[in-house]
């Protein structure tokens, strides 16, 4: 292959001299030593960009497309000679060259023509190039120099014999169908392309933007001189320059382009050394600079769930639908992480694999980073439900001893005073002093149901929320207590949460602070529901493992919340409840 | 025991536990009450205090479908005297009985020809 490329080298430097020699000594006036330089120059820049493609990525059909383009370039010059075969050939073939410089452009980063519009049109180009060329010259009249030919005598090998103008006019046409029809739709099929691109594909695609431009040059030159019988030569000198310009970037910008996957490949030792520094949630953001993908995400795969979560641990989808590219990265054959990416990597399959590899030990700490925020966050959620769980289970008993025992005991006390009433007439004082007994003894007993179903879950709380449960609380509390509470209604756990926190530190206070007064006040504040105690007793209240406080403090953090308590000897104490409420 | 100024009142008992409404029966009518009817649930106590229009209405606060508080709000202007019962307290309803239309609230532990007797003296 080496050497194939080195033989192209030199054919290009023999046909580079040949194609110079035979422009400036057929042509005469019209071409000059520079332009005739310049054409030869852009064909060897497709040419070195070819084999420079073709060296590095072998695999990739670009680079002999772009060589044969320079090669057929040079060629194509050779239809200037006087010699006829030479007229002939490559008067007929030389055109071709410019649907092979169309085709590299359309195989574009690939190598490979994978839309079929785009097929269709390098297909029709060739075909339609080639039927011109030969009836062009099957009708060739030698007395009738062809448009872009000095007005010396050539002879067609294919000529039938002399046509008057035909062959002139056949040029027109085919100027017209190559350089207005076929090169508008080229720049059309470009300019989709670029737009219906993703972002990243973009940057990558910009070299036809270049393309476009110089197909766009090189038909207004065309028409130019084919349909302006004397243009001023100021204009053509302009156009001529500006399309060869164009021309000659096309090639370089093909080149950069293609090789920037190498470059970002020479970019993965920063990479290595930036991962050094990247915190695990971080890693996304490393390989999107890496990669030159802004819109690539980093999954990572949980076994045990069958499904991909991210960085911090959250259950993602993979895409489905196509619009995104996926590629699974494994270590040792277990699945490792998972990149969403744009699909114009799918070009640069090595670029990921690189990647991946250099990444591998900051990806696996990551996975586990990201399995144990999952992780944590299952638990967390298991917990929230089983506070929730447990206070549906609370209000469900406070329900069934209200309307079970509850009920009957009072339907039963109610009975007795009834018996009682009616006995009063003094028949037995002993049966009456026994029932009087019993009525009271049952009212002890509803009492302390009544107490116990109250601490299980107030019925109160339920039905009017949590400012009526406080006041109807802060009305059963033998110390004066400043009430201050938002009304409205929040989600049953939060307003459960606050409401024992309240309520147990009310207990609290009156059980041990010695107090002359307590404060309760409930707001929220950014997204929490705080609720403040205070009281001016003795202090020395805290929320050790085994206290009340401190089971409430698991409840509060059930929620996501959090509980502190600011105790001092004589200094009174503050409890303070925070728990997110989101609304 | 019978006062006469009570013998033509007629009253009707809503509560959703039979036991206790058997026993508000033979209350009331200790009372001179005629007992004209008894319902279970809300809707049925608003339709038979409609259809009777009882002097009195004995409304239990805990009703299976819906609040006793409601009930009392719906018949609030009518020809009926609604007196909520509850065997839960007053602090156990806070605000919202506080502002009920009903004419008055007689826990049922207290629940006696006395409290009934002074809550309507108090009213009439």
């Amino acid at each position: 292959m080496r050497i194939l490329r080195l033989a192209l080298l030199a054919a290009g430097a023999f046909l580079g001299y040949a194609a110079y020699r035979v422009q400036v000594d057929n042509l005469g006036s019209f071409t000059s030593p520079a332009r005739a330089s310049a054409i030869v120059i852009g064909a060897w820049l497709f040419l070195l960009a070819g084999l420079i493609a073709w060296g590095r990525r072998p695999s990739n059909r670009l680079g002999p497309l772009l060589a044969t383009a320079g090669i057929a370039l040079l060629l194509r010059q050779l239809r200037y000679s006087h010699d006829a075969a030479l007229f002939t050939v490559f008067f007929v073939v030389g055109e071709l060259s410019y649907w092979v410089v169309a085709h590299a452009v359309f195989a574009y980063p690939s190598g490979r023509i994978t839309d079929r519009w785009e097929r269709r049109l390098v297909a029709t180009g060739y075909s339609v190039t080639l039927v011109f060329t030969t009836a062009i010259l099957v009708v060739y009249n030698p007395a009738k120099p062809l448009r872009f030919f000095d007005p010396t005598f050539r002879k067609s090998l294919l000529a039938v014999g002399g046509f008057g103008d035909a062959a002139i006019s056949l040029q027109k046409v085919f100027v017209v169908v190559v350089w207005g029809f076929l090169a508008t739709s080229a720049i059309a099929l470009l300019i989709r392309r670029l737009v219906t691109a993703s972002p990243r594909a973009r940057r990558l695609l910009a070299p036809l933007l270049v393309a476009a431009i110089a197909v766009g040059l090189r038909a207004i030159f065309e028409s130019v001189f084919t349909f302006v019988e004397r243009p001023s030569v100021i204009l053509y000198d302009y156009l001529f320059w500006w399309q060869i310009g164009a021309f000659i970037a096309l090639p370089l910008a093909l080149l950069a382009g293609f090789l920037r996957a190498r470059l970002a490949r020479a970019n993965l030792g920063e990479l290595i050394l930036e991962l050094e520094r990247t915190q695990p949630h971080e890693i996304g953001n490393v390989l999107r600079k890496a990669l030159r993908d802004p819109t690539l995400d980093v999954l990572f795969p949980l076994p045990e769930r069958e499904g991909f979560v991210d960085a911090t641990g959250q259950a993602v989808e993979l895409p489905t639908d196509g619009s995104r590219a996926v590629t699974h990265l494994k270590h040792d054959d277990e699945p490792l992480a998972a990149l969403v990416h744009d699909r114009s990597l799918l070009d640069e399959p090595k670029l990921i694999d690189a990647a991946g590899a250099a990444a591998r030990l900051a990806l696996e700490n990551a996975r586990l980073h990201a399995e144990t925020r999952a992780q944590l966050d299952e638990v967390r959620q298991s917990r929230t439900r089983i506070v929730t769980t447990a206070d549906e289970e609370r209000r469900r008993i406070e329900r069934d001893i209200h309307d079970g025992a509850q009920q009957r005991l009072v339907a039963l006390a109610l009975q007795l005073r009834l018996a009682q009433r009616r006995l009063r007439d003094g028949t037995d004082p002993e049966i009456e002093r026994l029932l009087a007994a019993t009525v009271d003894e049952l009212q002890f007993a509803v009492d302390e149901l009544r107490e116990l179903a109250r601490g299980v879950h107030p019925a109160i709380l339920t039905e009017d929320g949590l400012a009526a449960a406080l006041e109807s609380l802060v009305s059963r509390t033998p110390l004066p207590v400043e009430l201050e509470a938002e009304e409205g209604r929040l989600a049953a756990p939060i307003e459960a949460t606050a409401y024992f926190v309240a309520c147990e530190a009310l207990a609290n206070i009156v059980k041990h602070a010695h107090a002359s007064g307590a404060s309760i006040r409930v707001q929220r504040r950014n997204g929490m529901l705080v609720v403040e105690v205070e009281d001016d007793g003795v202090g020395g209240a805290a929320a050790e493992n085994g206290s009340g406080l401190s089971g409430l403090g698991d409840r509060v953090e059930a929620l996501g919340g959090r509980l502190r308590v600011e105790s001092r000897p004589a200094g009174g104490t503050r409890i303070v409840g925070e728990i997110p409420c989101a609304s | 025991m019978c006062d006469d100024s009570y013998v033509s009142r007629t009253a009707l008992i809503v509560d959703d536990h039979a036991g206790f409404r058997a026993s508000a029966r033979i209350l009331l009518e200790d009372e001179g009450f005629d007992v004209v009817g008894e319902a279970a649930d809300g809707r049925s106590g608003i339709d038979l205090a409609r259809a009777l229009a009882p002097d009195l209405v004995l409304l239990d606060i805990a009703l299976p479908d819906v609040s006793g508080l409601d009930v009392a709000d719906t018949l609030a202007g009518g020809d009926s005297l609604v007196v909520l019962i509850s065997s839960r307290q007053p602090v156990d309803f806070g605000a919202r009985l506080r502002e009920t239309e009903a004419a008055g609230f007689i826990s049922k532990d207290d629940l006696s020809a006395e409290t009934l007797e002074e809550l309507l003296r108090g009213r009439t």
